[in-house]
Parts: structure tokens; C-alpha cells; sequence
């Protein structure tokens, strides 16, 4: 098998006889660029949390309004960090598993312009309240349009790379890539134009079908991709078994799309959509427990190594916080569930354990395997990075488990007629107030995190010896 | 307004059952090209670069 190397690994000599060398610029482009949004948008998520402990923080300025930075906190965190960092870490590994080089730099560097361009148009928009006011859906139309060129430049470089690949088989990362930019494709038409020509309760329902795919067709395989490729890498050790990983590949594929009524439970739609919905949501139990079982099975004998290898921490925990959030899921999409937790602070809770918990962590991992590889150097400080994952952890846990109790307990409140509504609003301060303190520790991890990538980038640490 | 209600649902659901197909599709290429076969466990040693890593990864 011919050796891989980033360009920056041989610094300035002259690479080993047959190696194949990857330039690396446009992941090295999308993963700064998404580090930065992820430091930006972590300082709107912690004064969106303040807000619920201290309403009236920053209330007389219009763009600090909750209703101006809460789109903003949701669009920056999935598109301007997540997404980004997800296709800076394909833009990596696309090339790798295909044994040949980028099919075009010069396109994917485009492709990173363009998305900046996005990105800070989304976040004056967003600011200045030019909203098309649809969960997920927020930007204005125009940037919708740039989003979709955005996306063609993507997925046809990605394709072409693919295309030209040198080994016949796919390894399994290869399909949820190809997953990911079809169904991107599929939901984001959908939830942004589609629905623009839809009313009443068939808008909210084509609406909820794009948010919950909007994590399951977007988010879910690009992270299950990543995971694929960088837990046997940091763990040295072949995965489990490429067979059940295709098993669950092709049942996430059919399974997932017709969950997005289960947001409209008890709502006003068919019985035998929500049925459909409740029945479809519990069989995602089948390509969660079988990616999980081969991530667990891989690390059989390994898990030694996660004493001190960081990125391997960061996968291993991202998939028990998979587990968890995809066990959650099909739970309260049950009825009964359902009846409680809809539209309550147990919603962003599970929502948070999947994009941060879960596919967050899977994309941090990548960054930190990534980072010192294509930069050629060492990273800035292994301790720093261990520092951002137990921040992480332990403001993360803190906030997921505030929510689903505060969440449970609200909805239960709720439930009884009797208590006026802003009794309930008074009763989960102290719910917020843990929320506000955890959200400042998962600040800490964003913090330590951009600092140690940033130093890296910018810093003189040589790696000791060529990879 | 006009209400695209109707051609909008047909849109999204014509998209889905195209998708659907399209997985089928592909699906059953999956046991043409050997991915269920004998030596379908080949490809998981794609993931590592080098030869050396490759062979380290194979005895881990």
C-alpha cells in the first residue's frame, strides 16, 4: 500500500521514494475558519444562557435580543463550526481512503471562500433580525441559494476525487460521505425551499422533517464517517467488522427520512403519520447499536490507550453520548413519552448531547489527529488538550442531565392545569442558573481547544519525526 | 398567495421515493462488487497510509 503524507510533513525535503503527497489547503482552510466560528459562537451561547438567568441582560439592544441571537447560536454552531469542521475533515480523508490527491484544490479552496462568505452574511443577517423566522431555516433566501452552490462545489469535487480512486472497494467512511451529500441535498431542499410554498400544519410538517434530518441525514453520517476512519487511526487497530458497519449504513438510510413527525405528536396531523413517525423512530435503534457494537468491539484490548491519547477520549466518549442521545430519541418519540417532554428544556438537552456530545466531539477528534499532521508540527500542548476535554465532559454532562430533569419536571408541570404558566418559568431558574455554570466550563473547552489549534497553526513546534 | 401545498408535498415525497430507489440501487451493487462476500472485511484496512501501519494494524 503506498504511504500518505501531507505536504507540510516533509518541510522543505524531498518526500519518501512512491509516497503520495497531499496538499491539504482546503481542509486546512474550512478547519481554521470553523475553529474561529466555533470560539464566536460559543460567546453568543453563554450570554444566550445568561439571558435565561437574567432576562433583562443586554434587552434594550435589538440585535441582543434572544430572538436575533438564538438563530444565530444555532445556525453558527451546525453550519459555521460543525459542518465546517466536518467537511475540512472529509476534504482530509476523502483523499486518504482513495489513495489519490484532491481532485481540485483550486475548487475547494472556492468552495471555503464561499462558505465564509456565508457565514459572516448569516451572522449580519441573523443579527439584524432578516429572518425567514423557520426552525433551522432562519437565513435569508438569497443565502439559501449560496448554501446550494456552496454545496454542488462540495459534493462534485468530493465525487470526482472518488471517481478517479485508486482502490475499487469503499471503505465504509467513503459511504456516509456520499450519504451526506445526497441527503444534504435532499433535506436542505426541502426545508428551505420546499416548505417556502407550503401553509399551515403541512409547513410544520415538512419543516420538522427537515430539522430532525437535518441531524440525521446531515450531521449523523458525516460523524459516523469521522468516527469510522479516526477511531481505528488513533487506536491503531482495524475495525470490527466493515460488514455490520454497511448494516447499519444502509438502515440508517432507509429508516431515518420518515421520523420528522414524531416533533408533531399529538398534534394536528394523521394518526398514521405520527404512528409511522413513532414506529420508524424506535427502528433507529438498529443502525445506532450497530455502529455502536463495532466502535466498542474495535477498542476490545485498546482501551488502555485512552490513559493518554486525546483524540481517541474525545471518539470513545462522542459514541457513549451517541448511544445515549439515540436511545433518548426513539424514547420520547413514544406517545406517552412524547406527552411530557414535547417542547420542554429536555428537547436541548438530547438536541446538545447529539451536536456537541456526540458529533462535536467526533469532529474535535478529528481536528486534534488532523491538526499537527497537515501543519507538519507538534501540538502545542497535550495537557491543554486534555484540560478542554474534561471542561467539556464535565460542563456538558452538567448541562444535558440539568435539562432532561429540568425538562421532565417542567413538562410535568405543564401537564397540570392548575398551575399558572409563569409558575413554571419562576420554578426553573435554579435549572438555568446550572445551565448558565455548565455553559461556562464547555466555554472553557472551546476556549482551550481554539487556543491549542490556533498555537499550532501559528507556532514553531516540529514533529519530531515524519508520520 | 397562491397555495403550493400539494405540489410541494408531491415534490418532497417524489424526492424521498427517488432517494429510496437510488439506495436500492446501490444497495444491490453492494453484493455485486463483493462488499457481503469472503473478503469483504478487506476494505477496513484501507484506513491506514502506509504499509508498515497497515501490517502493525493487521496483528493489533
Amino acid at each position: 500500500m503506498q504511504e500518505q503524507i501531507s505536504r507540510a510533513e516533509i518541510a522543505g525535503g524531498a518526500a519518501p521514494s512512491g509516497a503520495l503527497v497531499h496538499e491539504d489547503t482546503t481542509a486546512k482552510w474550512f478547519l481554521v475558519s470553523s475553529v474561529a466560528y466555533f470560539f464566536i459562537v460559543g460567546i453568543v451561547a453563554v450570554v444566550i444562557a445568561a439571558k435565561f438567568v437574567w432576562p433583562e441582560l443586554m434587552s434594550t439592544i435589538p440585535a441582543m435580543g434572544y430572538g436575533r441571537l438564538r438563530p444565530l447560536h444555532v445556525n453558527g454552531m451546525l453550519f459555521g463550526w460543525l459542518l465546517a469542521a466536518d467537511m475540512a475533515l472529509t476534504y482530509y480523508l476523502i483523499p486518504r481512503l482513495c489513495g489519490v490527491r484532491l481532485w481540485s484544490e483550486t475548487l475547494g479552496k472556492a468552495t471555503a471562500i464561499l462558505w465564509n462568505a456565508i457565514i459572516l452574511g448569516a451572522v449580519v443577517s441573523l443579527l439584524m433580525g432578516w429572518n425567514q423566522g423557520l426552525e433551522y431555516a432562519e437565513l435569508p433566501l438569497p443565502l439559501d441559494v449560496a448554501v446550494v452552490v456552496a454545496w454542488i462545489m462540495y459534493g462534485f469535487n468530493l465525487f470526482m476525487t472518488i471517481s478517479q480512486r485508486r482502490y475499487p472497494a469503499m471503505y465504509v467512511s467513503i459511504w456516509y460521505v456520499m450519504g451526506t451529500i445526497l441527503w444534504t441535498a435532499f433535506v436542505y431542499l426541502t426545508g428551505n425551499f420546499a416548505v417556502l410554498f407550503t401553509t399551515g400544519v403541512n409547513q410544520a410538517n415538512l419543516n420538522w422533517m427537515y430539522v430532525h434530518n437535518a441531524v440525521g441525514l446531515i450531521f449523523t453520517p458525516v460523524g459516523l464517517a469521522l468516527a469510522y476512519y479516526f477511531i481505528p487511526k488513533a487506536s491503531n487497530t482495524p475495525l470490527y467488522s466493515h460488514k455490520l458497519s454497511m448494516i447499519g449504513f444502509w438502515s440508517l438510510a432507509f429508516v431515518y427520512v420518515w421520523t420528522g413527525a414524531h416533533h408533531m405528536l399529538h398534534g394536528p396531523i394523521s394518526q398514521w403519520l405520527q404512528t409511522i413517525a413513532i414506529a420508524f423512530s424506535v427502528m433507529l435503534l438498529i443502525p445506532v447499536w450497530a455502529a455502536v457494537y463495532n466502535f466498542f468491539a474495535t477498542m476490545k484490548g485498546q482501551w488502555h490507550q485512552l490513559r493518554d491519547n486525546v483524540p481517541l477520549k474525545f471518539l470513545m466518549s462522542g459514541v457513549v453520548f451517541y448511544l445515549l442521545t439515540c436511545f433518548q430519541g426513539p424514547m420520547h418519540s413514544l406517545r406517552a413519552v412524547n406527552a411530557i417532554v414535547s417542547k420542554t428544556d429536555w428537547i436541548p438537552g438530547h438536541a446538545h448531547m447529539a451536536v456537541l456530545g456526540a458529533f462535536s466531539f467526533f469532529a474535535i477528534a478529528g481536528a486534534y489527529y488532523m491538526v499537527p499532521r497537515v501543519w507538519g508540527k507538534q501540538l502545542y500542548s497535550d495537557s491543554l488538550a486534555n484540560w478542554s476535554y474534561w471542561m467539556w465532559m464535565i460542563g456538558g454532562i452538567g448541562f444535558f442531565v440539568t435539562l432532561w430533569l429540568g425538562g421532565f419536571w417542567q413538562g410535568w408541570q405543564w401537564n397540570n392545569p392548575a398551575i399558572p404558566f409563569i409558575d413554571t418559568v419562576v420554578a426553573l431558574e435554579p435549572v438555568w442558573l446550572v445551565r448558565f455554570f455548565s455553559g461556562i466550563l464547555m466555554f472553557a473547552g472551546i476556549l482551550f481547544f481554539s487556543y491549542n489549534i490556533l498555537a499550532t497553526v501559528l507556532g514553531e513546534k516540529p514533529k519530531p519525526t515524519a508520520a | 398567495m397562491a397555495d403550493y401545498t400539494w405540489p410541494s408535498i408531491y415534490f418532497a415525497y417524489s424526492y424521498f421515493v427517488l432517494m429510496v430507489l437510488g439506495a436500492l440501487v446501490f444497495l444491490i451493487r453492494t453484493v455485486k462488487d463483493g462488499y457481503w462476500g469472503a473478503r469483504g472485511e478487506d476494505v477496513k484496512y484501507q484506513v491506514f497510509d502506509s504499509h508498515e501501519e497497515r501490517e502493525e494494524g493487521r496483528t493489533s
